[in-house]
């Protein structure tokens, strides 16, 4: 998918938001904590401003690619935020689990229909590689994982 | 040398070399994990070293910590993941060229720098300790700043594109760790009022979220492995004899990678994160294909993995002689000499000398297994990154790299960082905007800040404080540097720019034909 987008102009807006954000909540900082990031805030700012001028005078792209499938790219982007905030809730081993049958039955429909044969083909495996790195990491390098409401 | 045949002599028995093959190979194992660090490998395998003698203790160690950086560069060239921060230069050529199809070159190529790196550490270390050492000293906190700077010239060499995108990329990772608690001023900055990001972003973090995820993301969407399917490696075609041959033909590549990551690597706090970008921007700026590299040129990854390997040994230096570790795997090998009783400093090499001398050689011994470990590691993981179907490869890394985010600091809140930082770093890189400036600053912000704010609290008098950071021969020569740096990758580009490069290239081919 291809969209119009001045690039330099983008980079020079974002280095600007960037800048504010962390701009407006240093007067509570003291001076020899701030020295160092009020000198590099101000060459992000004197950057952007370039980036912005350049895009507007000399522009260096006008277009971005998202390659490949843009429904697969935000599927799989939501799905590893999802993972990430349910692992609290149902525990490391279960969520892993449901994401890693999810992401592969969801990533494996590309090429071919997923069939259930299919599916319950590629179970072991999962299990066998999910369960190894979970004991690996709970039992031989002592990671407490998250359990959450189960295990 | 009665001491050090001593050391040889105790080194050279079966419980010795096993003890090497198997540090080696568990070094590898987890070096080539995304979040796995070497520091990490050392303090796992700590607890085993207790009931070792001290010598097969420190073999152990010496072993798994050469094992575990050279195993960061497998993931590197495979599927653009840094397995341990030392490895992110690796990735800069190593992955072009494994989508190229010549992931055996790479990877072999890789492998004999470590070898020679790893060696030429040991061969440094064993004549240079107590001179290195007295330099060691002389690098203050002006000095530090200057090596930072150095390092970040390279971004000037990262931005191909667009010097002013590069530059925005490594503000925006030197900002990034300037989060949590000021290394000077002691006080939290940029949390919001979220006490958890007092500890601040952690490089590993940062660097799995902006190298992964963005590929993971990739893969998904053109529904595509990490490499091109049916690549094979390619052994026949390219023999381990002849990339040898081509890296030992061009020797000075080699040989000023292995110097500057053991001048680098005696510099305590740099560490080999910082070795393998410095020795990488000088490959490049040396080279007569500047423009090649990043785009699948040997030179980048035998630079990176020659130094970063060099570095091993090299921060043993301070470590042996004055117990400063020079990199924080150092700190736990301190560890294990002072429970054993030994005191870094001038008895070590006397009292305890064919101790020390033997752990010495075995980081040569291990250099040397890299060889055989290597290469059948190489194949091994290379057959699975090849064969795994894309779908199954995805799940996979997303679950290692959560993993391995987690255990550094047992933190969701890291994980989340991660995600974030590579969901970012997605869009990022569409913009213009690559995830090599951004961990450089990330990497070499903390030690700028520290050298630039302890270099100006001790100019308060002074009538123009930053002139202190120019006040002695050491920081003027690195100034020197910086500037020469700068303008020599600059130049090009500007030259390019002008046109001036196509007029040049013109008439050497006018010249040749």
């Amino acid at each position: 998918m291809i969209l119009r987008l001045n690039t330099d102009i983008a980079s020079g807006a974002l280095g600007l938001v960037f800048g504010a954000v962390l701009w407006f909540p240093r007067a509570d900082i003291g001076r020899l904590s701030i020295i160092f990031p009020r000198a590099i805030l101000l060459i992000l700012t004197l950057i952007s401003i370039a980036l912005i001028v350049k895009g507007f005078i000399k522009p260096s792209g006008r277009q971005i690619e998202i390659t490949g499938s843009p429904r697969r790219l935000a599927t799989v982007m939501i799905g590893f935020f999802v993972w990430w905030a349910v692992v609290e809730i149902l525990g490391f081993l279960l969520t892993t689990l449901i994401a890693f049958f999810a992401l592969t039955w969801y990533l494996a429909r590309v090429e071919t229909a997923v069939t259930w044969q299919r599916m319950l083909k590629w179970t072991p495996v999962i299990l066998v590689l999910v369960g190894v790195f979970y004991l690996t990491f709970t039992e031989v390098l002592n990671v407490r994982l998250p359990s959450g409401l189960f295990f | 040398m009665d001491m050090l045949l001593e050391a040889l002599t105790s080194l050279l028995t079966f419980e010795s070399m096993l003890t090497v093959l198997i540090g080696v190979s568990a070094g590898l194992f987890i070096g080539a994990m995304p979040g796995l660090t070497a520091t990490m490998a050392l303090a796992m395998l700590l607890p085993f070293t207790f009931s070792m003698e001290a010598l097969q203790g420190l073999i152990a160690l010496g072993a798994v910590y050469m094992g575990s950086i050279y195993g960061g560069a497998f993931t590197a060239i495979l599927i653009n993941t840094p397995g341990t921060p030392s490895s992110i230069a690796t990735t800069f050529d190593g992955y072009p060229m494994a989508r190229q199809g010549r992931a055996y070159e790479a990877l072999a190529a890789a492998t004999i720098a470590s070898v020679v790196g790893g060696i030429v550490g040991v061969i440094f270390l064993l004549i240079l300790a107590p001179p290195l050492a007295r330099l060691a000293v002389a690098f203050g906190p002006s000095e530090m700043f200057w090596v930072a700077m150095l390092g970040l010239t390279l971004v000037a060499s990262l931005s191909s594109d667009s010097l002013l995108k590069g530059l925005l990329g490594g503000c925006i990772g030197i900002l990034l760790s300037t989060i949590g608690v000021s290394p000077v001023g002691g006080e939290s900055r940029f949390t919001f009022g979220y006490p958890p990001l007092q500890g601040g972003i952690e490089l590993i973090v940062a660097l799995i979220g902006l190298f992964v995820i963005p590929e993971l993301l990739t893969m998904s969407a053109e529904g595509r492995g990490a490499l091109p399917d049916g690549g094979e490696l390619r052994k026949k075609e390219v023999s381990i004899g002849k990339i040898a041959r081509r890296i030992f033909s061009k020797p000075a590549n080699l040989i000023r990678s292995c110097l500057i990551g053991q001048v680098i690597a005696i510099i305590p706090g740099a560490g080999g994160n910082v070795t393998s970008l410095v020795a990488y921007n000088e490959a490049r700026r040396f080279s007569k294909d500047p423009k090649s590299f990043g785009k699948g040129n040997v030179d980048g990854v035998v630079a990176s993995e020659s130094s970063n390997n060099v570095m091993v040994a090299g921060s043993m230096v301070p470590l042996l002689t004055l117990g400063i570790p020079g990199a924080p795997p150092d700190a736990i090998i301190l560890g294990v000499l002072l429970m054993h009783g030994l005191r870094p400093g001038l008895d070590l090499f006397t009292q305890s000398g064919v101790l020390t001398n033997g752990f010495i050689l075995s980081m040569g011994l291990a250099a040397l297994m890299l060889l055989p470990v290597g290469l059948l590691g190489g194949r091994v993981i290379h057959r699975v990154v090849i064969r795994t179907p894309y779908y199954f490869l995805v799940p996979s890394i997303a679950m290692v790299t959560i993993l391995g985010t987690f255990a550094l600091r047992n933190s969701m809140l890291d994980v989340g960082i991660m995600l974030l930082l590579g969901t970012a770093g997605y869009f990022l890189r569409l913009i213009g905007i690559q995830a090599a400036p951004i961990v450089l600053g990330l990497i070499l912000g903390g030690i700028a800040e520290q050298g630039y704010v302890q270099t100006l609290m001790a100019a308060v008098v002074d009538p123009i404080p930053w002139l202190r950071l120019v006040s002695n021969p050491l920081s003027m020569v690195l100034a020197g540097l910086v500037v020469l740096g700068a303008a020599t990758a600059l130049v090009p580009m500007w030259l390019a720019r002008k046109g001036l490069l196509d007029k040049v290239d013109a008439n050497d081919r006018g010249g040749s034909s």
